[in-house]
């Protein structure tokens, strides 16, 4: 089912043959640049993965039309643009996979659900094991996920080997992997591109994205909201959706509401393009370094990640020794990539709760919404948390795929701590 | 933030401490005494100008420090000895 109006033009093997002999003005910017009209029926805060998909799933779902997105400064620019594209759905907790998995369900078919090539590549996501303990946990988590109807396989050395030869795994390390954890549906997306698609997708659908449009305040009457004051004037709204990632604590600051989420910097690195060497996403935790996530794009470059730079910040300036520690995790497990020289690092904000889980509930006000906290692991959710949060902000109930996902599950000990370390978002 | 100055040892390079928590927001002025638990336990700071952090000068002098930093720009306000109730 392709979401845009006919009057949208349809990306196809055709359309492109015919920009082939077209021209120069054949193509037309993905989604239009619309003025910021004086009230809406919607408004979100944040044009990002979860607030783009909001907007797409409000405006094609949900039957709504007066819908807009402010976003502070360009479509893409935070967290959609700055992860490390890895998508999966291997939780342990059962509020947890199946949200992750129905998320998962809608990657496989997202491409065709915006006409617009997300690049889903269902390459493996392989969580490595350093001792018979951690194979213990694995094999915990992947049976969780069975009875869950989610794939997942234990692997021992012998399967190890045979899924990933690159991986050299019966190699003489310092620390040998004993096995591992797959999800072989597990993978990436290209991450700019759901981006642009949702955007692309949901303009089509008559949604206002209005970029360099920061929102400052929210104006209040009693128990509502009546709009939001931006940096383009003031804007009424009959809701108010704040999907804005790593600044959600800025949000609570706004509304006078503290909320159970730290800001935390989580870094990442690409690294000059090479020939295809690693064809899955692997996830390692070095005794020495921490942990180390590894992949390749498209493109070759070899994409890393790992653990959070480790204290609150909005800087989005990463710590050089978290780099170090990826770069040397990275390195043990494939020593030969040694040459290979770092083309680019970035950091992302990351709102860490304090059960490392998200938030999508109400916030202070009746039709204020929040959808937030979703620590290192939006990205993604982006689907799934977009088709439940218009169905909530729609319908004004929360759909049973998010009710575990309440804000007061803090105060009521429901809570979704999903590595069981307590009420702190780091752990080193 | 590259660099955290220690009461004892001066300026030290980051990788040398290790920032072990976020002082929670203060407690509400409510007769409520689970409200309170529960904020004293979950809820931050809704600050984003000023964070108020325990660290440890772990590969240094070890001392137990009470840092207060902006965390929007980075910059570190002060730095003193915890000292008083443990950590």
């Amino acid at each position: 089912m392709s979401a845009l109006p006919a009057s949208a033009r349809h990306y196809s093997a055709w359309s492109l043959l015919r920009a082939r002999f077209a021209g120069s003005g054949y193509w037309r910017p993905l989604w239009a640049g619309r003025k910021l009209k004086p009230a809406y029926d919607v408004v979100i805060v944040g044009a990002g993965g979860h607030g783009l998909a909001t907007a797409f799933h409000l405006a094609r779902d949900q039957g709504m039309r007066r819908i807009a997105v402010l976003e502070k400064r360009l479509v893409g620019y935070g967290n959609v643009g700055r992860n490390t594209t890895i998508v999966r759905s291997n939780y342990l907790l059962p509020e947890n996979h199946y949200f992750y998995e129905d998320s998962l369900r809608r990657w496989e078919t997202l491409s065709h659900d915006l006409n617009y090539n997300v690049m889903y590549s269902p390459r493996g996501v392989v969580d490595l094991a350093l001792t018979d303990d951690s194979m213990l946990a694995l094999a915990r988590r992947g049976n969780a996920m069975r009875l869950a109807g989610i794939d997942a396989e234990l692997l021992d050395l012998a399967a190890l080997e045979r899924f990933a030869p690159e991986l050299e795994a019966r190699r003489k390390r310092r620390f040998p992997i004993v096995g591992a954890l797959l999800q072989r549906r597990g993978g990436t997306v290209r991450h700019d591109a759901v981006a642009w698609g949702y955007a692309r997708a949901a303009s089509a659908l008559g949604v206002d994205i209005i970029e360099d449009c920061e929102v400052t305040g929210v104006r209040t009457a009693g128990n509502a909201a009546t709009g939001v004051e931006s940096t383009r004037g003031y804007v009424q709204a009959d809701r108010v959706v704040f999907a804005t990632a790593g600044h959600t604590g800025m949000i609570g600051a706004m509304l006078g509401t503290p909320l159970p989420i730290e800001t935390h910097l989580l870094q990442a690195m690409v690294s000059e393009p090479i020939k295809p060497l690693i064809n899955s996403v692997y996830v390692y935790v070095s005794p020495g370094h921490g942990e180390t996530y590894i992949c390749q794009s498209d493109r070759g470059g070899l994409v890393m990640g790992g653990h959070l730079d480790g204290f609150p910040s909005y800087t989005r300036e990463g710590v050089w020794h978290r780099l170090e520690d990826v770069v040397q995790g990275a390195l043990e497990l494939f020593p030969r990539i040694g040459g290979v020289k770092i083309l680019r690092q970035w950091a992302g904000t990351n709102d860490m709760t304090m059960d490392g889980s998200p938030i999508m509930d109400r916030l202070r006000y009746d039709n204020v919404f929040v959808n937030a906290g979703w620590c290192y692991g939006g990205f993604k959710a982006i689907p799934a948390s977009g088709a439940a949060f218009a169905k909530f902000v729609a319908s004004g109930t929360a759909p049973d795929l998010i009710r575990a996902y309440r804000l007061s599950r803090f105060a009521s000990g429901h809570l979704l701590d999903e590595p069981g370390q307590g009420p702190f978002p780091v752990r080193l | 933030m590259r660099q955290l100055p220690c009461p004892f040892c001066g300026a030290r390079e980051l990788r040398e401490f290790v920032f072990h928590k976020t002082l929670p927001a203060a407690a509400s002025a409510t007769a409520d005494a689970s409200a309170d638990e529960f904020a004293r336990t979950y809820l931050r700071v809704a600050d984003p100008q000023l964070s108020v952090e325990h660290w440890q000068h772990v590969h240094g002098c070890r001392a137990w420090l009470l840092v207060r930093r902006n965390p929007s720009t980075g910059a570190v306000l002060a730095v003193q000895m915890l000292s008083g109730t443990a950590p």
